[in-house]
């Protein structure tokens, strides 16, 4: 008996196996922000979805259809049946594909992570759209937004095909991608946050447009502990600015001071709006990262 | 207070050597690029209040700070900064180092010499020497040797300092001192330096004029040696051989001795040395024909100096003495027939007064031209001395007579009558006689009745009036008079006694005449000697102790060995403070002389310093500054 060929990989930006894990997995938001639009997550408000929620008192007006008639004859008055309200909820992914992005291997895990995500939102019935920053000028590369496993492959065509490139700040892609969004979700924001602009402010719009933040910060080991010998010029890969630093153990320990510092920041700009944020080393598989640490910190479930 | 200064200011013009120092500095600083993801990160930790401190800018700069705290080092090292150690500038200081035999002793086994002690430490002054100051070196043994005039140079003072070598014979510091005075009138000074063990006489006849700073070396070890080496003529033909055992004030212990004979060991003797005692040794030796001894002290223990530990003894043949007195001195003639190993000329059978003599008495002028190391001159005024004395007719008297004088021992003269009265002339006295290197031995009422003349040919006695005009042939004394001439003569002859050579200068030896030479010393160097029409050579240098080889053609002709032979030496005795005349006292200093202390050896060094420490910091610590 001839052994089973292995089975063709879905992707290149996950395992098989990682998709057959991811499969029972789904988005676990902090606080409940769906759409009005009928989907399949319950809005706690009264609907018309087939669970039932409540009795109240019927007054004039209301549906008659939803008088429940055997508590009626049973004790002649009419109670009104209530319903949960399901509602669609919108993962939102945005990838930073600024040329920043490229060393190290972080573009590779921000796509992986953001397929991830969007493979948990696309099997869960939820509205999956994604974006990807290059240029500050130009509006982001959008993957309009789609529901269902059969838009998985139209996902991986998008991801895939992001490339690192331009010079787009954070902030601006944030704000450039509220333009084109609608619906109330969580965005997860898959970059290096490592932008010059004023990432409240934009964080502060995607919260009133009822998008949850959910940040992955991922940098590259050259980032988390530089290995700068001898006296430098930094250029930087986006806007080719030059910076001049010399060997120096005080300025290393200030440099990881404000690289804590940073992811501070960004955690705390993402609690404050109900969101999550999370930094990562590009050189941590994305397994680990799905399975290990998003499940314990209840990313997702 | 002058705390110090600069040498060489002219080099100042190197501190606009910085300009392009930091000009290169900044050009040269191409750093490589580096591409990073985002500067923001950097931006912030560069734009902190922390890393804009003065000190973490001047960590920044660190490179071009050592660089220009190398360049000012090295700077100032060319300036040639000293600290002051002594006085103020433009002084002259003359240095006295002793090099007498004492300054060869060692201070322990496989130690230093004083003398090499003295060396480091006038080595330091020069080195120490600022343009201002001006040494002058003298050594000085039993002679001074001016080494340099009053001079800066230390390539030549250096050089000077190195020429000094030991010379194995006592120090003479008075005469020293005289030179120093001497050196002063032409170019004055107020110091003078004197570097010595302190082996020399407690007390020394000099007026001194300036301040002395004695600087007295630490005392060498314990020390044996060889302070006396003679021999008397023994009764059998023989020769009694004596040699005295002493040392330094604590030195002890067993030593032994051995005795060579023209090469060949011929007794051994191992005796101990009790601590503050000598030991005399006797050895008899065979001496029908001249013979060489050389006797050779081998201390058990460490001795601190080597040079005293060996001893050279010329023993001439067995023979009567020659005396020639004419037939006229029948006196003379009777008292030495009854002396001993007497060959009296001319001879009762023969007039030949041809040859040599040791002793000639004759009151006759012309036989003064005899060839005789000793001479008595009897009844005449001998030439040189007719300036100042002349003979009178009025009789004369003895007023007092050297009682101490060899030749007068046991001889009283009081009351003995002359006849012929030797005077000095108008104006002359016993500093004329003083000056023509003559000893008044017997005073007469006007004048010299005996005087005694010793120079290198031998020794000369005058009586200058006439014995057979007198009543000393009648006296008691007379035979004893006579007998203590011969002894005198047999002395001078080396038939009675014989004594080792001393370092310092050889006796005369007697060569053929006109004779030309080389004499080959124990230091190995050879210098021309020639002797004279009589084939006599004088004056010939023994500054170290050891065989002194004349040579003829290459070839050696004959051996003469000098030792040290002082107990001054040997005992090794340090002087804690120099006695002068009218009362002055000059002690030993307490501290050492202070020398002007350079800085640029230390400027270089931490100039290296500062390469290394950048050398290690930017190449072999990427972490950079902790």
């Amino acid at each position: 008996m001839q052994p089973l060929a292995p089975k063709p990989q879905m992707t290149t930006l996950l395992s098989n196996s990682a998709l057959d894990r991811l499969r029972r997995l789904r988005i676990c938001p902090a606080g409940k922000r769906t759409s009005r639009s009928r989907g399949e997550h319950l809005s706690g408000k009264g609907g018309t979805s087939t669970e039932f929620c409540d009795y109240r008192d019927y007054v004039s007006g209301d549906d008659t259809r939803f008088v429940d008639w055997n508590i009626f004859a049973r004790l002649n008055r009419p109670y009104l049946k209530q319903f949960h309200k399901e509602e669609e909820r919108n993962v939102v992914l945005l990838i930073d594909a600024s040329a920043s992005m490229k060393s190290g291997g972080k573009l590779e895990l921000a796509k992986s992570l953001a397929a991830a995500f969007g493979i948990m939102g696309l099997l869960n019935n939820e509205r999956v759209s994604a974006y990807a920053s290059h240029q500050a000028t130009d509006a982001p590369d959008r993957l309009p937004p789609c529901r269902g496993r059969m838009n998985l492959r139209k996902l991986f065509q998008f991801i895939e095909g992001v490339e690192g490139r331009g010079d787009a700040p954070l902030d601006r892609a944030i704000e450039s991608l509220l333009r084109h969004h609608s619906g109330r979700g969580v965005c997860v924001i898959v970059s290096d946050f490592l932008t010059f602009g004023d990432l409240k402010r934009s964080f502060n719009i995607l919260y009133a447009a009822g998008l949850e933040p959910f940040g992955i910060q991922i940098l590259s080991p050259q980032e988390i502990e530089p290995d700068i010998t001898t006296d430098l010029r930094l250029v930087d890969s986006e806007t080719e600015d030059t910076l001049d630093i010399s060997s120096s153990a005080d300025l290393f320990a200030l440099y990881q001071e404000y690289r804590q510092g940073l992811e501070n920041d960004l955690t705390l700009l993402c609690q404050r709006r109900q969101g999550r944020f999370m930094s990562v080393s590009s050189t941590t598989p994305v397994e680990t990262i799905l399975f290990d640490q998003l499940r314990r910190k209840g990313w997702i479930e | 207070m002058n705390w110090g200064g600069f040498q060489s200011l002219s080099h100042l013009w190197l501190l606009s050597l910085l300009a392009p120092l930091v000009l290169f500095y900044f050009l040269k600083l191409k750093r490589p690029r580096a591409e990073i993801p985002s500067l923001v990160l950097w931006r912030q930790v560069l734009q902190d209040q922390r890393v804009n401190s003065p000190f973490q800018k001047f960590k920044r700069n660190l490179l071009l700070l050592l660089q220009i705290l190398l360049l000012l080092f090295l700077i100032f090292a060319a300036l040639q900064p000293f600290w002051r150690g002594g006085p103020g500038k433009n002084r002259r200081l003359p240095v006295l180092v002793d090099c007498s035999a004492s300054m060869g002793a060692l201070d322990k086994s496989g130690g230093v010499s004083r003398l090499a002690e003295a060396k480091r430490r006038v080595r330091e002054m020069i080195d120490g020497l600022t343009a201002g100051d001006q040494l002058c070196l003298i050594s000085f043994d039993n002679t001074p040797h001016k080494l340099t005039g009053f001079t800066n140079n230390k390539g030549l003072l250096r050089d000077a300092l190195e020429q000094i070598e030991i010379a194995d014979v006592p120090s003479d510091l008075e005469q020293a001192l005289r030179l120093v005075q001497a050196l002063g009138r032409s170019e004055p000074f107020d110091e003078v330096l004197l570097f010595s063990d302190g082996n020399f006489p407690p007390r020394v006849n000099f007026d001194l004029s300036f301040k002395l700073n004695y600087q007295r070396l630490a005392p060498a070890g314990v020390n044996l040696g060889v302070t006396a080496f003679n021999a008397q003529r023994a009764v059998a033909g023989g020769w009694d051989v004596f040699a005295q055992i002493e040392g330094s004030a604590d030195a002890e212990g067993n030593v032994s001795m051995e005795l060579f004979q023209d090469g060949n060991s011929i007794a051994n003797e191992r005796v101990t040395i009790a601590r503050g005692h000598a030991q005399r040794l006797e050895f008899q030796v065979k001496g029908e024909q001249a013979t060489s001894l050389r006797v050779q002290l081998t201390p058990e223990g460490f001795d601190s100096l080597a040079s005293d530990n060996t001893a050279y003894l010329d023993l001439p043949e067995s023979r009567p003495l020659r005396v020639f007195v004419p037939r006229t001195l029948v006196t003379y003639r009777l008292a030495l027939q009854g002396i001993q190993d007497i060959q009296l000329f001319p001879q009762t059978t023969s007039d030949d007064a041809s040859g040599s003599f040791d002793l000639v008495i004759s009151d006759r002028p012309q036989d003064m031209n005899l060839v005789a190391r000793t001479k008595l001159s009897v009844g005449f005024v001998p030439e040189e001395l007719q300036r100042f004395v002349e003979l009178g007719t009025n009789g004369s008297s003895v007023v007092d007579w050297r009682r101490d004088a060899p030749l007068l021992q046991h001889v009283q003269l009081a009351d003995m009558v002359v006849l012929d009265e030797p005077r000095f002339v108008q104006n002359a006295g016993e500093g004329d006689l003083e000056n023509l290197n003559y000893e008044v031995l017997i005073h007469g009422r006007g004048g010299p009745l005996m005087v005694r003349k010793q120079d290198a040919d031998g020794v000369r006695f005058a009586l200058l009036f006439h014995t057979d005009r007198s009543t000393l042939p009648y006296r008691v004394g007379f035979p004893i008079f006579v007998e203590n001439v011969v002894q005198a003569a047999m002395q001078q002859a080396g038939l009675a006694e014989a004594l080792a050579n001393k370092t310092g200068v050889l006796p005369p030896l007697t060569l053929a005449p006109n004779g030309k030479y080389q004499i080959q010393t124990p230091s190995q160097t050879v210098e021309a000697i020639t002797a004279d029409e009589r084939g006599i050579v004088s004056g010939v240098a023994a500054p170290r102790a050891g065989y002194y080889s004349i040579l003829e053609n290459g070839a050696q002709r004959r051996r003469v060995g000098a030792g040290l032979l002082s107990p001054t030496e040997t005992s090794l005795n340090s002087v804690d403070q120099i006695q002068f005349n009218e009362q002055l006292q000059v002690a030993a200093a307490t501290i050492a002389v202070k020398t002007d202390w350079p800085l640029w050896p230390a400027l270089l060094m931490a100039g290296l310093c500062v390469m290394l420490f950048e050398w290690w910091f930017f190449q072999k610590k990427p972490g950079g500054w902790k």
